[in-house]
């Protein structure tokens, strides 16, 4: 294998000059490397033993003598984990999906060493039956405009030259060499920029409020405390390519004048925080952090911060409670964090997706960046797209790509078969939307308008398997094990609305109690303190608006239409489709079902638990939920 | 000497020196703003939410609590709308179903308006305003007592449980505590399901009065309402 310079031991960069001639260096080096072989190392694929496959295909090319002609590189996530873990082979950029340690032998001898391709591990298109070769054949990333995500499978985060030799820091340097913090910021204001963080909030304005506020000394924090049930798409940039969210940190705290920055990245995050640390330390030996970056004027550092594992905690106010040393605790924005925020300085705080814009911006120009997206919404965004969906995944795509596109034509629709009901977008704080709104463009504002929001950008796709009033009693048994407690309408009030919903699913509702419920909901949204209160009563309402015959069906009939309230259903089994093989009576841990061998089985429903196993046990669809 | 700014509350022009909160001027001028975590001089945390008010802002209304809205120049406020009416009455029902046995709690729910309880009661006996763990950590500086836990479980406890030495048993936190004033006749019973009612009586005096004027209510002295001040 090529030795890569280890990145401790790179000369400290003096000037913007000296980078660009390492970047020539390293470009003409990586020409040099016969194949490269790029495995994504992301949670999700190691999740499906990658780091076997890498393993066992290690000692395969040294078993071949292949180790001078060959890199290995281990890359961030590439987001369709759904058929992880993943391989691309350079050249060719042929691409394998779902492998598995024994075909390491395979892919060395014959791909690596033979050249030819091997069908078997090519990605196979579930709706034509075609093998894909590369990832630009199939359709899930074809349909996608992967500005940031792209970047992953070109970099090893460990390794700070693969991203110096993608471009990396090029902004940084243009930024050092000529612009002043003000055309910096003009820069980011043309873009139209808004923050990925969830409330959508113009990221110049933000910044130039921070740079106007008093002071000399001055913060720029990235929130990494990613927290949505199904959103990983700030793990997944910041595990994949760190030194594009300290460029674009670097970059901001170039804008507002700010010397210290911190990464605020939740604990349960081990892969994101070592190659943050990593990515610091590396950029500090190069002399792209630390004091006179590149030469000039200018000195920035970053530190990380590990979070403890405090939903509430990825609220700015709360989040800078943390990072002092205080309870995590969010407090009053009357006077905003851009003005006093972290130890009463002033203080810039953006979502990690935010902050990896930036370069970008920067290289390009901010007209390039508006010229994608919708009037109010600029650039792509990333969606991490969960649940009842062929295709799961890190999807990015332009802000305005409708619904449709995103769960139909990347998500490739529902599995099995099934027909897809709702979306819930931007996880807790957000909202369920029904499929007649589809077509809708997803934007800030379009999705604010429809009652739910883009959040950080988590997308939870449900089928008619789904009982929207048991989703809504999910976020809020979420929200309630995660609201601070501080102030009484977010403690009181989401305890007390999860009291009715609760009701409604085990058949104690009433009518009266959805009047009880919106006014409830409204109260919470209105008086409450921080942004985890305001928006939590959005998935009831959400529910209410778009599925209220659902909640009247529970309440009304005593039945829940999806078939998941336990309460509200029955299990049974159908004399004519059951065989009588008997599977199920075994799988039951309740000992609910009987029957002798070919003879129809019965259930006793005084046993049955509705767990749900027989029907997964199943093969004749014999158990029928009523 | 201290700046003094001039602000519009409910219509009315009022001076206050800078740094006072919105809370704390509109008492001094006389129009009541419900309050319950609130004692005066001391660090507001917003925890109870009833005195929320309408900040008029470019036109458009921000809803926020008046004890953490430190008074501006040119500032607008309203106190008594409409909606704001409404949402403190949410929010009292809220406290009272949680505590309906404080008279301090039931007093300021009927003087909120709540004629009826929309949900279960539930007989607590904290609703966590956090009056006692300011009088420890703010006036007495002993820090001795403070929150424990997250959400549904949050209390207010000692560190790591047990009584630190430095704890001197003042007794301020109990005398601040909404839930230790003696309960009048008709107060409520454990278990019972019900507003007793017997405060609206008192509301007389302030229900004919011009609205949202403090008349000193009797009211405001079982909530400790800062006109009768920390006594």
């Amino acid at each position: 294998m090529p030795t890569v310079k280890n990145a401790t031991a790179l000369e400290k960069l003096s000037s913007p000059e000296s980078l660009e001639a390492l970047r020539k260096d390293i470009q003409a080096r990586s020409r040099q490397t016969k194949i490269t072989v790029t495995m994504c190392g992301g949670t999700g694929c190691c999740a499906s033993r990658a780091q076997d496959v890498m393993d066992a295909l290690r000692s395969e090319i040294k078993k071949n003598r292949l180790e001078y002609d060959v890199r290995v590189r281990i890359t961030g996530c590439h987001g369709f984990c759904e058929q992880g873990p993943l391989m691309i082979i350079d050249p060719g950029n042929v691409f394998y999906c779902r492998l598995k340690p024994e075909h390491a032998a395979d892919i060395v001898s014959r791909t690596l060493a033979g050249g030819e391709v091997i069908e078997d591990l090519l990605y196979t298109d579930p709706v034509t039956g075609r093998k894909a070769r590369t990832e630009s054949a199939i359709p899930f990333y074809r349909a996608q405009d992967r500005q940031l995500l792209s970047l992953n499978k070109l970099v090893d985060p460990l390794c700070i030259e693969d991203y110096i030799g993608a471009g990396g820091y090029a902004a940084l340097a243009k930024a050092l060499s000529g612009m002043t913090p003000a055309a910096v910021l003009e820069q980011v204001k043309k873009s139209g920029l808004r923050g990925r963080g969830g409330g959508g909030y113009p990221t110049a304005k933000k910044w130039a409020e921070c740079a106007d506020a008093p002071g000399e000394e001055k913060f720029v924090i990235c929130n990494a405390d990613e927290g949505d049930p199904g959103a990983y798409m700030d793990r997944c940039l910041l595990e994949g390519n760190p030194h594009l969210v300290l460029e674009g940190m670097a970059l901001g705290a170039l804008a507002i004048g700010a010397q210290h920055g911190y990464i605020y990245v939740r604990n349960e995050y081990p892969l994101a925080v070592r190659h943050a640390r990593a990515a610091v330390e590396s950029a500090r030996a190069a002399g792209l952090l630390g004091g006179n970056i590149l030469g000039s004027e200018f000195s920035f550092d970053v530190d990380i911060a590990r979070g403890g594992g405090a939903f509430v905690c990825g609220e700015s106010t709360a989040l800078i409670a943390s990072l002092e040393g205080k309870v995590g605790e969010p407090r009053p924005k009357d006077v905003h964090t851009v003005v006093q925020g972290l130890w009463d300085k002033p203080t810039t705080l953006n979502n990690v997706e935010t902050w990896a814009n930036v370069p970008s911006i920067i290289t390009n120009g901010g007209a390039w960046f508006a010229s994608k997206g919708t009037k109010g919404s600029k650039g792509t965004k990333i969606f991490a797209l969960t649940g009842r969906v062929k295709n799961t995944g890190l999807v990015e795509v332009p802000m305005g790509t409708s619904l449709r596109t995103i769960v139909f034509d990347i998500g490739g629709g529902a599995p099995e078969g099934r027909e897809i009901k709702a979306v819930q977008t931007g996880g807790p704080s957000g909202g369920c939307l029904p499929l007649s709104m589809f077509d809708m463009p997803v934007d800030f504002d379009a999705l604010r308008e429809a009652g739910s929001m883009v959040g950080s950008g988590g997308i939870v796709v449900m089928d008619d398997k789904t009982c929207m009033v048991d989703v809504a009693k999910y976020f809020l048994t979420f929200l309630r094990d995660e609201s601070c407690g501080k102030c009484s309408t977010c403690r009181l009030g989401i305890d007390r609305m999860l009291e009715i919903v609760t009701d409604i699913t085990e058949g104690r509702g009433r009518l009266e109690q959805l009047d009880l419920l919106t006014d409830l909901a409204d109260t919470v949204a209105a008086a409450s303190l921080c942004g985890l209160g305001k928006t939590a009563p959005n998935p009831v309402l959400s529910t209410l608006k778009y599925f209220e015959e659902e909640y009247r069906a529970h309440i009304l009939e005593q039945r829940c239409p999806a078939g998941v309230c336990r309460s509200l259903i029955e299990y049974s089994i159908d004399a004519h489709a059951c065989t009588g093989c008997g599977t199920c009576a075994r799988a039951c841990p309740h000992g609910a079902i009987s029957g002798g061998k070919k003879q129809p089985h019965v259930l006793d429903a005084s046993l049955c638990q509705k767990c749900g196993i027989c029907i997964s046990s199943c093969k004749f669809g014999a158990i029928l939920v009523a | 000497m201290k700046k003094i700014v001039t602000l519009t509350i409910d219509g009315a022009t009022t001076r206050a020196p800078k740094g006072t909160t919105v809370l704390d001027a509109a008492i001094e001028y006389g129009i009541c703003i419900p309050h319950l975590c609130h004692i005066p001089n001391m660090t507001d945390i917003g925890a109870c939410r009833l005195c929320i008010v309408e900040n008029i802002v470019d036109g458009r209304s921000r809803i926020t609590t008046s004890c953490t809205l430190d008074v501006q120049e040119g500032m607008v406020i309203r106190t008594n709308t409409e909606r704001i009416r409404h949402l403190r009455r949410n929010i009292a029902e809220l406290l009272v179903a949680q505590a309906p046995n404080s008279r301090a709690v039931q007093d300021m729910a009927v003087r909120c308006g709540v004629k009826e309880v929309r949900y279960p009661f539930r007989n607590d006996d904290c609703i966590l305003c956090g009056r006692c763990v300011r009088i420890c950590s703010d006036m007495w500086q002993a820090r001795a007592i403070g929150f424990v836990g997250r959400g549904a479980e949050r209390r207010v406890g000692f560190p790591f449980g047990d009584r630190p030495a430095y704890c001197k048993e003042c007794n301020s936190c109990v005398d601040t505590c909404p839930m230790t004033i003696v309960p009048c006749e008709g107060s409520m019973k454990p278990g019972e399901a019900h507003l007793c009612g017997g405060c609206e009586s008192q509301l007389s005096m302030a229900s004919g009065a011009q609205e949202a004027m403090c008349v000193m209510c009797r009211l405001g002295e079982g909530f400790k309402c800062s006109r009768y001040g920390w006594q």
